[in-house]
C-alpha cells in the first residue's frame, strides 16, 4: 500500500485509527493532537467521561486544545453532523479544526449503522472545509460489521503513524447500498394515515393529518413532532414543485418513532445526498433544513418511476 | 347569496328582516361612495348598531379604471376609521406582487386568508396563523407595505408571532424579503414572541444572524 502523505493544513481529511490496545490509541491521538497544534489550528479529543479523562492525563494542555463529552458532542448522528458543519461554515473567520475521539456507538449494535451512515455522511458535508477528524475504533469490542463499516467510511487508514488509503472506502453515495449502512425500508405496518396532495393548497391538510396522528399514536415530544412535521413539509413542497403532479405521503406510528414516506411522480434521478452540502447563498435550502429537523432522511428512485423520500423521527 | 348556503347563516331570513341587501358587482351604484354613506345613514337610522359590507372587491376592476378603485378603497378605510363601519374586501390570492402590495397597503387593519391572518400593532404587525408558499407572498407584500409605511420615522418595525403557528422556508423567506427595503434603509425589523417550533426555524436558517434582524421572546 502506498504511503500517504502527512496530513495538509487547510484541507479536509478522516481518518481510520483501528486500535487494540490503549497504547496504539494514545500513541495515534498525541501525533494528531501535536499535528493539529503545530498547524495552528483548534483541536478537540472528545468521548465518555472516562475516555476524556484519560487523554487529559496523557495530552500536555494547550490554549488550542479542548476536551469535549460525547454526551454534549454527540447527542445524535444528524445534530452533530450539522453543527461541525455549522461552525465551519458560518464562523466570521476561517476556522481548522481536528477532532478525535470514537463516535458514541452504544451497547446494541442495532444503534451502529446511524452513526456508520453518519460517518460516510461527514465526507460529503464537511469535505470544504479544514476539518480533520481522526476516528478511533477499538478492534477488540466493536463487532466486524461496525468495522467493515469504518473502513468503507474512511478515506485513509492511520497506522503507527503512517496513511494509507483505505482499499475499502466507498462514496458516501455507493456506501447507502452496502448491506452495513442498514438503509431502512418502509415499515411493513399498517400505516396510521395516508394522504395525496396535488398543489401546495393541499400542504396545510397533511400538516394537521400528520401532526394528529403523531400525537394520537405516538408518544414523542411536541418538539420532536413539530419539528418533524416541517421536515415532511419542505419534503412535501419538494415533491409538489419538482417531482409531478402528484405526491403522496404515508405515515407510520410508533410509540417512539415516526416514519414518513413521501412519493411523487417526477422524473426521478435524484441524488441520495441532497441537503447535506452547505448551502449557497441563494440556493435551496428545504432538504437541509429538513435534515436538521428529523433524524435521518433516505432520498432514493422509485422503482418504475418518481422519487421517493424516507424521514424518520429520532 | 348562493356562497352563504351551507354556512349555517340564514341569508334568506337576514333579507326578509332588512338585516341583510346583496348587491350584484355590475351594479354601478355600489362604487358610489354618496350612494354608501346614505345607505350607511339609513341603516343607522333604522337602529342598527353598526354596518358591515363584503364584497369581491377585485370585480370592480373590470367595472372601474383601477386608480378610480384604488381611491374608493382609500376613502373605504378612511370610514371604517371614522364611522361605525367594517369592511371584508375579498381578493384572489394569487395576484400579481406589485398589485398585492397596493391592495395590502390600502388596507390597514389588515389581511385575512384561509390560513393566515396580519394586523396592525403599534409599531409593527402581527402575523397569526400558518404561513406556507399559499400565502408567502401576500405576507411579503404586507410586510412590504407596512413596513415601508414606518421607514420615515420609526427605526424598529415589530413583527409579533406570538399567533404563528407554523412558517416554513417560504414563509422565512417572506420575512426576509418583505422587510429587505426597511432595512436596506436603516430600520431594524424585531422578530417577537414566535413560538418554540417558529423560533427554531429562524434560527436554524439564521435569520437571527441577518443584517437589520433582531429575535426577541414574548
Amino acid at each position: 500500500m502506498d504511503q500517504l502523505s502527512p496530513i495538509h493544513g487547510g484541507h479536509y481529511s478522516h481518518d481510520l485509527l483501528l486500535h487494540e490496545g490503549d497504547d496504539e490509541l494514545l500513541e495515534g491521538t498525541r501525533a494528531f493532537v501535536e499535528q493539529g497544534l503545530a498547524s495552528g489550528g483548534k483541536v478537540l479529543v472528545h468521548g465518555t467521561p472516562e475516555r476524556v479523562a484519560m487523554m487529559r492525563s496523557s495530552l500536555d494542555s494547550h490554549p488550542r486544545l479542548d476536551f469535549g463529552l460525547d454526551r454534549d458532542l454527540y447527542t445524535s448522528p444528524s445534530s452533530t453532523l450539522f453543527a461541525y458543519q455549522r461552525m465551519l461554515a458560518e464562523s466570521p473567520e476561517p476556522v481548522e479544526l481536528w477532532a478525535t475521539g470514537t463516535v458514541p456507538l452504544g451497547d446494541d449494535p442495532a444503534g451502529h449503522p446511524a452513526w456508520a451512515r453518519y460517518e460516510s455522511a461527514v465526507n460529503a458535508s464537511l469535505r470544504p472545509y479544514a476539518f480533520h477528524g481522526l476516528c478511533t475504533y477499538d478492534t477488540r469490542t466493536l463487532p466486524a460489521a461496525t468495522i467493515a463499516a469504518a473502513k468503507a467510511t474512511h478515506p485513509c487508514l492511520s497506522t503507527g503513524g503512517r496513511r494509507t488509503l483505505s482499499p475499502d472506502y466507498q462514496d458516501p453515495a455507493d456506501f447507502l447500498a452496502n448491506p452495513v449502512a442498514a438503509v431502512p425500508d418502509p415499515p411493513v405496518a399498517r400505516p396510521v394515515a395516508m394522504a395525496t396532495l396535488g398543489s401546495p393548497m393541499d400542504l396545510s391538510g397533511a400538516r394537521h393529518l400528520l401532526k394528529a396522528s403523531a400525537e394520537s399514536s405516538s408518544a414523542l415530544a411536541r418538539d420532536t413532532i413539530d419539528a418533524f412535521v416541517s421536515a415532511v413539509n419542505e419534503v412535501l413542497v419538494n415533491g409538489l414543485e419538482h417531482g409531478g403532479t402528484r405526491v403522496s405521503l404515508t405515515v407510520w406510528a410508533e410509540m417512539s418513532r415516526l416514519t414518513c414516506l413521501v412519493t411523487d411522480t417526477g422524473p426521478g434521478n435524484t441524488d441520495p445526498l441532497s441537503g447535506y452540502g452547505y448551502p449557497a447563498s441563494a440556493g435551496p435550502r428545504g432538504l437541509w433544513m429538513a435534515r436538521q429537523l428529523c433524524e435521518d432522511i433516505f432520498i432514493s428512485d422509485q422503482p418504475g418511476a418518481g422519487c421517493r423520500v424516507l424521514l424518520t423521527t429520532v | 347569496m348562493g356562497s352563504l348556503r351551507g354556512t349555517g347563516i340564514a341569508g334568506d331570513e337576514a333579507v326578509q328582516r332588512g338585516q341583510l341587501q346583496v348587491f350584484s358587482a355590475g351594479d354601478r351604484r355600489v362604487y358610489d361612495q354618496a350612494w354608501q354613506m346614505s345607505l350607511l345613514d339609513e341603516a343607522l337610522a333604522d337602529g342598527f348598531p353598526a354596518v358591515r359590507w363584503s364584497a369581491e372587491a377585485d370585480t370592480a376592476w373590470s367595472v372601474l379604471p383601477r386608480a378610480l378603485h384604488a381611491d374608493i378603497e382609500w376613502a373605504t378605510d378612511d370610514l371604517c376609521h371614522t364611522r361605525p363601519v367594517s369592511v371584508l374586501c375579498q381578493y384572489p390570492a394569487a395576484l400579481q406582487e406589485t398589485t398585492m402590495e397596493t391592495v395590502c397597503a390600502m388596507h390597514t387593519d389588515g389581511l385575512r386568508g384561509s390560513l393566515v391572518r396580519t394586523s396592525p400593532i403599534p409599531g409593527g404587525m402581527a402575523i397569526a396563523g400558518e404561513v406556507d408558499g399559499t400565502n408567502a407572498g401576500m405576507v411579503h407584500s404586507a410586510l412590504a407595505a407596512q413596513s415601508a409605511a414606518t421607514t420615515g420615522g420609526v427605526t424598529t418595525f415589530v413583527v409579533e408571532l406570538s399567533g404563528l403557528d407554523f412558517l416554513d422556508l417560504a414563509g422565512a423567506r417572506a420575512l426576509v424579503t418583505g422587510t429587505a427595503a426597511h432595512r436596506a434603509a436603516g430600520g431594524v425589523v424585531c422578530l417577537r414572541a414566535a413560538r418554540p417550533p417558529v423560533d427554531r426555524l429562524l434560527r436554524l436558517l439564521g435569520v437571527d444572524r441577518f443584517d437589520g434582524f433582531r429575535v426577541e421572546g414574548a
